[in-house]
């Protein structure tokens, strides 16, 4: 199964760091992701859409649609808007 | 004129005299305040004639028509001079609440020429100024000295450098209220050359605001935009800057080991989540900002501010550290002796980098954190290792025959954005007007995060667009001065109508990205005027020939000379880098020329 990390906030929300999801494309793992935990659910999804900001990557690549397909070995990290980098 | 308090004070630290004069506002209305109109105040005090570190050299304290008026982070203020560490136009910014007294004393401007005989501070109290002897605090850390001058945040405010602004590092910060700091670029060595301790600022004056209703609906609008943005109200106030981490080296971006690898193994032992967890105290933030994206941490030998992203990248990954504890120890170090964590940690590396190659004889090593302490106290001091050190990595590596080892751009050290997977931020870094710096522009929110879209970070073509606007934004942000994370949350153009709120001077919003334009042109005649060519906008040849052999940014080096010929193209400049006299006349810089 494709590994799902999690970051900043959404760990509370999860519990968790890192899941092992099904799914053949990263919207499926999305999807059964949220399933799996509602909560997390909110914190990423707003009417079934991404929530602005929100930031996902398959293998350390900005995923533009989510109808990429996933194997096994794939790692999918999930980041909640994020900010920074402008520190003087 | 409402917003400016139109007066200018010039101190002579060798006549130990001042005098005030008014502030030419037409220059004010062309270049605001903070960045711009220090550098154009710098165009006209310092020729290429004059050494940083010599008393031709001047500071130039500038605050904005912003400045203490209430305004959402409005605290800010900036220091111009020539870069002890680059020879180009310096300006570095700095929050808190220093800059906020600085305005209440009735000033926009501070000039501070010359050199005093012997060391000396400087008391601005109730609109008198006083030359105090500093022969007793010479040698004081920054902490110390903070509190014996009798900072009050509200109501007395110290400007200050430790101990390596007076051994003349040229990695040297000038610090304010404490631990906020004016830190790249070495100002704080421009203070110690001229004995200069300390700036003690007292005032009474309130800004002046044009349109007071306009204004404070405006306050309360910033307010609900800022509350309503994910990125100010949640994303910086719960895990501050240092929560890139992650993100950074999961997309093969986070330099490492002084740029030999883009992804760090140790990454998550010093993310914003491993600080939020384990170390954080409470949050903090300067004056007039809601945001409070401030960080106070502990460890079991030291509490303090930060770290920052940079800093804690520039002590862990590009050091190859993973011990969190002692890059918070290290932040509070520097910050106690006044040096810029990214210069010195990048100079660090790039010292540990040429020991473990053979070319120098020293103990430093790739994840050596019982190094860090010591090597920063050294640097400070300019003992041992630490005279090299003190110099920064480029004239480090030059000494030792190695300059490619150097990771700066125009001998300023870079931050932890590896160019090779950020086409964008590559160009940045190297056409930034005073050397690699993530602060003349970042391309982080459009090439990782999505802000305000996502562009493909390795695309090339066009991306010298994106990256112009970013350096002319930044520019006026700069210029107003606020916090650029206000701009996270609040669109470039509303700062136009609160600037004509505040001043009583209409700009239109395109106005602001022209402001911007304006200084960014002036600065770059001032590094041509100072012998900075085309040649000198370039990277490391490492990040133009070495590509990452693992990771998502395998295979790609930065492609920066298609970017450059279309970035000189899109700013309107000759192929050589130079500005054309349309262009200047266009920016009404046609005097200049």
């Amino acid at each position: 199964m494709p590994t799902v990390k999690l970051f900043a906030s959404l760990r509370k929300f999860a519990g968790t760091k890192e899941l092992s999801i099904i799914g053949a494309t990263v919207g499926g793992v999305l999807l059964e992701l949220t399933r799996q935990n509602p909560l997390l659910g909110t914190a990423i999804l707003d009417g079934g859409n991404l929530r602005p900001h929100v930031v996902i990557t398959l293998n350390g690549r900005n995923v533009i649609d989510l109808n990429d397909s996933v194997n096994e070995q794939d790692v999918i990290a999930i980041f909640p808007p994020i900010a920074g980098g402008q520190g003087e | 004129m409402s917003g400016w308090s139109e007066k200018v004070l010039e101190i002579d630290l060798g006549t130990q005299t001042y005098k005030t004069y008014p502030l030419n506002m037409e220059m004010a209305r062309l270049f605001i305040g903070g960045r711009g109109l220090g550098a154009r105040l710098l165009w006209e005090l310092v020729g290429p004639e004059v050494d940083p570190l010599s008393p031709e050299n001047v500071l130039i304290f500038t605050n904005g028509p912003l400045t203490g008026t209430g305004y959402q982070t409005s605290n800010r203020f900036s220091v111009t001079t020539k870069s002890p560490l680059t020879g180009t136009v310096l300006d570095a910014n700095s929050g808190g609440f220093w800059g906020m007294q600085f305005k209440k004393t009735g000033y926009d401007v501070m000039i501070v020429r010359g050199k005093s005989e012997k060391p000396v501070w400087i008391e601005i109290k109730n609109g008198a100024i006083a030359f105090h002897d500093a022969s007793e605090l010479w040698g004081m850390r920054v902490f110390a000295l903070t509190e014996k001058l009798g900072q009050d945040n509200n109501r007395r405010n110290v400007l200050c450098i430790g101990p390596a602004g007076e051994n003349l590092s040229r990695m040297a910060a000038i610090m304010n209220d404490r631990e906020r700091a004016l830190a790249r670029g070495g100002p704080g060595a421009v203070m110690g050359s001229k004995n200069l301790k300390a700036i003690v600022v007292e005032g009474r004056e309130r800004p002046v605001i044009e349109d007071t209703d306009r204004f404070k609906f405006m306050l309360y609008e910033t307010r609900k935009l800022l509350a309503a943005s994910p990125l100010t109200s949640q994303a910086l106030p719960e895990f501050g800057t240092a929560v890139l981490m992650n993100i950074m080296n999961n997309v093969g971006a986070l330099a490492t080991r002084n740029h030999q690898q883009t992804q760090f193994e140790g990454a998550e032992s010093i993310s914003g989540e491993e600080l939020a967890e384990k170390y954080l105290v409470k949050n903090s933030a300067c004056w007039a900002c809601p945001i409070g994206c401030t960080r106070i941490s502990k460890t079991e030998k030291v509490e303090g501010e930060g770290p920052e992203f940079e800093s804690a990248w520039a002590f862990g990954a590009q050091c190859g550290i993973d011990d969190l504890p002692a890059i918070i120890e290290a932040n509070t170090l520097c910050n106690d002796l006044g040096l810029d964590t990214i210069s010195v940690g990048s100079t660090i590396a790039c010292a540990m980098e040429l020991s473990e190659k053979g070319y120098l004889d020293s103990d430093l090593r790739f994840g050596r954190a019982d190094m860090l302490a010591p090597a920063i106290e050294a640097t400070a001091h300019r003992r041992d290792i630490g005279a090299d050190l003190a110099d920064g990595s480029l004239r480090l590596a030059a000494k030792y025959h190695h300059p490619e080892l150097s990771m700066s751009a125009k001998g300023m050290e870079m931050p932890a954005y590896d160019p090779r997977g950020l086409q964008g931020q590559g160009l940045l870094y190297a056409t930034s007007n005073r050397g690699g710096c993530h602060m003349r522009g970042n391309m982080i929110g459009l090439e990782v995060l999505g802000l305000p879209k996502l562009v493909d970070r390795f695309q090339v073509q066009g991306k010298s667009a994106f990256v112009i606007l970013s350096q002319n934004s930044n520019a006026a942000i700069d210029s107003l001065v606020i916090c650029k994370f206000t701009n996270m949350g609040v669109g470039d153009e509303y700062f136009a109508r609160v600037l004509s709120a505040v001043t009583g001077v209409q700009y239109a919003t395109t106005e602001m990205i022209k402001v911007g334009e304006r200084v960014w042109n002036l600065e770059r005649l001032y590094n041509n005027r100072e012998g900075f060519t085309a040649k000198d906008d370039t990277l490391p040849p490492r990040l133009l020939n070495e590509a990452p052999v693992d990771g998502p940014s395998q295979g790609w080096v930065s492609n920066l000379a298609p970017m450059l010929k279309e970035y000189y193209r899109t700013r309107g400049w000759d192929e050589n880098g130079v500005p054309t006299r349309k262009k200047l006349v266009e920016l009404g810089l046609a005097d200049l020329a």
